[in-house]
């Protein structure tokens, strides 16, 4: 769950709260993680063409590289094999849209791993989700390129729209098929449904996520989209194509879940997962922004203390 | 009681000196103040309306509208005109000829966009495509193509919502305009 | 109080008790307008005129107003001077004035400047408080130039209005935003604080080092 800490005389091994028992340990369910993403880095390849590898190990080797040089300088001991930096490069990678800059995609690594994970004192400590912290950054830093999509194609790049913002902005609705399968223009590993899912299943399974959170997300995003759907059909879409395009599967599944900061028990789990989702419709629906998954986790993260606070289960036999 | 009396004094007497310092100040500072100001509008009111060479406030309306005329013979109008952008207020200078039909010309006078990205609103580039624009039926946009009919500007490709937010605010202007002047209260 | 020499009234602003980055003071004007260089010194600049004059004129009549009312004739007094600064700038440097929109006006609330009233003027002498005050400035302008400096190179590769950056630096436009404030601010406090503390760490092993050496010396003069 968290990172060990050494005591100064090294003879004592403290870690920081809450100690939840878990079948795997933070190494090995990281590795899970790794396995877990490697269907959507397969569909981006696929469907935006092998160069989008090299985003994938930029982001990657500048994110290990960025995570060595602080524990260096903080004489920290390097934690690069416990994989943690490995998926937030990953991760990072996958939530940039195709043929995004090689230096920009650096300087989001960098700073996802800087100001989104050590600055708060390394895995366990930080706030908010570190990969949605260097899109997040770059989303600011860049405003040009991070919103230049290119079509799927495995010829040449041909710019094009996203199926959020032709529904924002032209009122067209994208088929639910292809946003299934991912043939259509978004970030690398958020198009495809299907590889999500593929790696949603295998981590269900092995028991790395609970269900809560991506449950309620899904649930929760139905249910509201279906409200607005059943007003008017005509102006907004139906409660499927919220689940489908954008990020929102890739966040309910790799970003809302991330252990660290993401609500511990299941009551919580349950009001975060309802709140993000209510966030991204309201966004996508009225927002200025086609796309609001990004947002709406940070958002939320930032109340992961106090969703934390009042719904602590309480112990048996305590007087309320 | 002479405490009270001395907190009061001191404070009068801080006041008035600051007050009289102040006026003097003010005094020389109003004019040119109301000159830069003056300056400002004329600059932007010729750059909409180049061919121009006078121009006269209207001063029976609430609100600012300009007359404009080439050696006392009307030619049209400039209307400052504000509405919500992206994330602040937008405030155009919009220039149009007497029937109201077409645009002579349209500055951004101040805004708040995104820099770099809604900013563009302010470039020449997307200005200029508002000369001789026909403004009824409204003005629309388009994406990611040249604009072909009369009534249309090409959106700033990444800033659709400022590019839809400054016409608008031109449109909803025009048509207060509009209905002004179907009253006859242009004169 | 009244030994410490006149040099250090003025420098210990600039560095030790620096109004931004040790005592964070004046946040809105340091996040808000240091979108350029220019504007950083231009700010630091109007604010470090307002502190000097309403210093010198708070201290010299420091014994004529009386305790209850202080507060309320220090605003007085600054708010004269703000209005000063604000009529001077609208008349004098339009262009300037704009870009630092009703941030000059808000120089009245800033902290620093009723801070420094409170804290010094209204206790100390003219000379004191003027040097004190133009310390504070010092301090203040070094903070938002430094600030106005990275976010203006990083944001638009120019400093002060000369391009410094290649033109294949792509700039980074949430520098210029009001996040980009609160990365730069934060990160800077950051390096100066480990600074901060490794030059205390340095002075701590040098004192124990010096104790270690007395002891010494007196277990041997002991033996001897």
């Amino acid at each position: 769950m968290s990172e060990t800490i050494s005591a100064t005389n090294a003879k004592l091994e403290i870690a920081r709260s809450p100690h939840v028992h878990s079948h795997w340990s933070t190494k090995q369910a990281m590795w899970l993680v790794i396995i877990a993403l490697i269907p959507s880095v397969i569909s981006s390849l696929l469907f935006f063409g092998i160069s989008q590898l090299l985003i994938i190990l930029v982001s990657v080797s500048f994110a290990v590289a960025t995570e060595t040089i602080i524990k260096t300088i903080r004489k920290q001991p390097i934690s690069i094999s416990d994989g943690s930096v490995i998926i937030t490069g990953i991760l990072l990678a996958l939530i940039l849209p195709p043929n995004f800059s090689l230096v920009s995609t650096a300087i989001g690594a960098v700073v996802a791993v800087g100001i989104g994970k050590e600055v708060f004192g390394g895995l366990g400590f930080n706030i908010f989700n570190p990969a949605l912290v260097g899109r997040a950054f770059l989303q600011a830093a860049f405003p040009v390129n991070i919103t230049t999509w290119t079509k799927p194609s495995f010829t040449d790049a041909v710019s094009s729209a996203t199926p959020l913002s032709l529904m924002k902005f032209d009122n067209k609705f994208e088929s639910l098929n292809s946003l299934f399968i991912g043939n259509t223009g978004g970030s690398l590993g958020e198009t495809s449904a299907i590889a999500i899912l593929i790696g949603a299943i295998f981590l269900l399974a092995t028991g790395v996520i609970n269900y809560r959170v991506p449950l309620a997300m899904i649930l929760s995003a139905v249910i509201f989209g279906g409200i607005f759907w059943l007003i008017n059909p005509l102006h907004f879409p139906n409660p499927l194509f919220h689940l489908l395009a954008g990020g929102f599967l890739f966040g309910a599944i790799f970003m809302a879940t991330d252990w660290v900061t993401s609500p511990l028990y299941s009551r919580g789990m349950w009001i975060y997962g309802i709140a993000i989702s209510l966030v991204v419709i309201l966004i996508r629906l009225f927002g200025g922004l086609p796309e609001g998954v990004m947002y709406s986790i940070l958002l939320l993260n930032g109340f992961v203390p106090l969703i934390n606070k009042y719904t602590k289960p309480h112990i048996f036999g305590e007087e309320k | 009681m002479k405490l009270a009396i001395k907190m009061i004094f001191t404070l009068s007497i801080i006041g008035i000196i600051s007050g009289s310092l102040l006026s003097k100040l003010s005094g020389w500072a109003e004019p040119k103040i109301a000159k830069h100001r003056l300056e400002d509008t004329k600059k932007a009111i010729f750059l909409v309306q180049p061919k121009a060479n006078t121009y006269k406030k209207i001063e029976s309306l609430d609100f600012e509208l300009y007359k404009v005329s080439i050696n006392d013979s009307l030619i049209g109008y400039a209307l400052p005109y504000s509405g919500s952008g992206f994330q602040g207020n937008i405030r155009l200078m919009i220039g149009l000829d007497c029937n109201l039909i077409k645009i002579t010309g349209m500055r951004v006078l101040e805004q708040v966009e995104t820099p770099g990205l809604g900013t563009k609103v302010t470039e020449e580039s997307f200005t200029c495509q508002f000369i001789d624009l026909v403004t009824n039926p409204l003005i629309e946009c388009i994406k990611g193509a040249k604009a072909t009919k009369v009534n249309e500007v090409e959106a700033i490709t990444g800033a659709t919502i400022s590019s839809k937010a400054v016409l608008r605010i031109i449109n909803t202007g025009l048509g207060e305009l509009r209905s002004l002047k179907a009253e006859g209260k242009l004169r | 109080m009244k030994n410490i020499s006149l040099i250090k009234e003025y420098s210990k602003g600039v560095w030790k008790n620096n109004p931004v980055f040790i005592q964070v003071l004046g946040m809105c004007p340091t996040l808000a307008v240091t979108v350029s260089a220019i504007n950083g010194i231009a700010m630091a600049l109007a604010t470090t005129f307002v502190l000097l004059f309403s210093s010198i004129i708070i201290s010299s009549i420091r014994k004529i107003i009386p305790a209850q009312v202080r507060i309320a004739a220090y605003i007085l007094i600054i708010a004269t001077f703000v209005t000063i600064v604000d009529l001077v700038m609208k008349a004098q440097f339009p262009e300037l004035s704009k870009a630092l929109g009703p941030y000059i006006p808000l120089i009245v609330v800033n902290c620093l400047i009723l801070g420094r009233q409170e804290a010094f003027s209204s206790k100390n002498g003219v000379l004191r408080s003027a040097l004190d005050a133009l310390g504070m400035g010092t301090g203040f302008l070094i903070a938002l130039f430094s600030l106005g400096g990275i976010r203006e190179i990083l944001g638009n590769r120019t400093i002060l209005g000369l391009q410094i950056m290649p033109d294949f630096f792509e700039p980074w436009l949430i520098m210029i935003l009001p996040a980009g404030a609160f990365l730069t601010l934060g990160l800077l406090m950051a390096y100066l604080n480990s600074l901060a503390i490794k030059t205390k760490k340095k002075e701590k092993a040098l004192l124990v080092s010096k104790f270690i050496i007395a002891k010494n010396k007196f277990k041997i003069e002991a033996e001897i």
